[in-house]
C-alpha cells in the first residue's frame, strides 16, 4: 500500500529535490506506522493532510535554500525577458507605420511570439533535463545537487515559466487577446516539460 | 545578544526535541516527539523549516544517511545539537527560570 499519488506528487513539486527526498522518506515511514495502527484509509488521509498543510512551509524552505529564487530568475530571463523584448520590438515596428500605433497585433506577430517563447521554454526544459547549477547556501549542510534531472525541478521550472509569461504579458502591450494569453500560459510550461521528458529519456 | 540569536517558542521546542532524541533525531521523530509531549498537531513542513533555520543559526548540525528500504529507498537527514545550541538552551532555561521565580502556579484568572 503506497501513499496517495497526488499528495506525493504535490510534495515532490513543492519541496526542493534534495528536501523532497528525506521529507518523503519521513512521511513514508510514519505512513507505514499509521497504516498498521489505524488502517490504510486513515494513513492515506493523514499523509494527504500532512502534505496539504506543509505546502506553505515547504515553499518557504525552498525560498530559504535559494532554489525557488534561482528557478524564478532562470524562467524570467529565459522566457519572460524574450517575450517582453519581442513585444517591445513589435511596438516599435507598429509605431513606425502610420495609423498602426497602439492597435492589436496581427495574428502573425502573436504566432511568432508564441513560437519563439515556446522554443525558449523548450531549450530551458532540455537544459533542465541534463544539467542544473547546484543550490548553495551558508549555515547548513545540504546534500549535493543531483544535476537536475529531478521531476520536482522540472515542474517548478514549468510553473515559473508560466508565471514569467503572465508577468511579461502584463508588463507588455495592453491589447493582448485573452485566447493568446491562455494559449501561451499553457504552451510554454508544456514545452518545457516535454523537452525535459525527452532529454531524460535519452 | 542580537535579536537573531533569540529562540522563538517553536524553535525552542524543536531544539529540545532534537536534544532529547540524541542520535535518533530526524524530521519524523522530532515531529512525533513535539506532538506527543505538547499535544500539538505539528506538520512535517513546519518542523523542517524550523530545523533548517536552527541549522542556519549554527545551533544544529545535519548529516544525510544512506537510503533504507523501510523508508521507500529514501535517505534520512539526521540532526544533532551543536555546542552553540546547548549554550542557547542553557541560556533560555536560565532566563525562563529567572522570570518564573516567585510566581506560584497554576495562576488564577486564566481562560477556561
Amino acid at each position: 500500500m503506497k501513499p496517495p499519488l497526488l499528495a506525493q506528487s504535490l510534495l515532490m513539486a513543492v519541496a526542493g529535490p534534495n528536501e523532497a527526498e528525506y521529507i518523503a522518506g519521513d512521511l513514508e515511514e510514519e505512513f507505514a506506522m499509521i497504516r498498521e495502527a489505524r488502517g490504510s484509509a486513515a494513513a492515506r488521509r493523514w499523509y494527504a493532510w500532512q502534505v496539504a498543510r506543509s505546502v506553505c512551509a515547504l515553499l518557504q524552505l525552498r525560498v530559504r535554500t535559494g532554489e525557488l529564487t534561482q528557478v524564478m530568475l532562470i524562467a524570467s530571463l529565459g522566457v519572460g525577458a524574450p517575450l517582453l523584448l519581442l513585444d517591445r520590438l513589435w511596438q516599435f515596428v507598429y509605431s513606425q507605420i502610420p495609423l498602426k500605433d497602439g492597435l492589436h497585433r496581427a495574428p502573425e506577430f502573436l504566432a511568432f511570439n508564441a513560437f519563439c517563447v515556446c522554443a525558449c521554454a523548450a531549450i530551458l526544459g532540455a537544459w533542465a533535463g541534463s544539467k542544473w547549477p547546484g543550490s548553495k547556501r551558508s549555515g547548513s549542510k545540504w546534500s549535493a545537487s543531483k544535476g537536475l534531472g529531478s521531476k520536482s525541478r522540472a515542474v517548478a521550472l514549468a510553473f515559473a515559466a508560466m508565471i514569467a509569461v503572465l508577468a511579461a504579458l502584463w508588463a507588455g502591450s495592453a491589447n493582448t487577446p485573452g485566447a493568446y494569453v491562455v494559449c501561451l500560459s499553457l504552451a510554454v510550461p508544456a514545452s518545457a516539460l516535454l523537452t525535459f521528458a525527452w532529454r531524460k529519456s535519452r | 545578544m542580537s535579536k537573531g540569536d533569540t529562540l522563538g517558542e517553536f524553535e525552542h521546542l524543536t531544539l529540545l526535541a532534537v536534544f532529547r532524541l540524541g542520535d535518533d533525531a530526524y524530521g519524523m521523530r522530532v515531529r512525533r516527539e513535539i506532538a506527543e509531549r505538547t499535544k500539538r498537531d505539528v506538520t512535517i513542513g513546519a518542523v523542517y523549516t524550523t530545523l533548517d533555520r536552527l541549522a542556519a543559526k549554527g545551533l544544529l548540525k545535519s548529516t544525510l544517511s544512506d537510503p533504507t528500504p523501510e523508508r521507500g529507498g529514501r535517505a534520512k537527514r539526521s540532526f544533532r545539537v551543536t555546542g552553540l545550541g546547548i549554550a542557547s538552551l542553557n541560556r533560555a532555561r536560565q532566563e525562563l527560570g529567572s522570570m518564573l521565580e516567585g510566581i506560584a502556579f497554576p495562576l488564577s484568572g486564566g481562560a477556561r
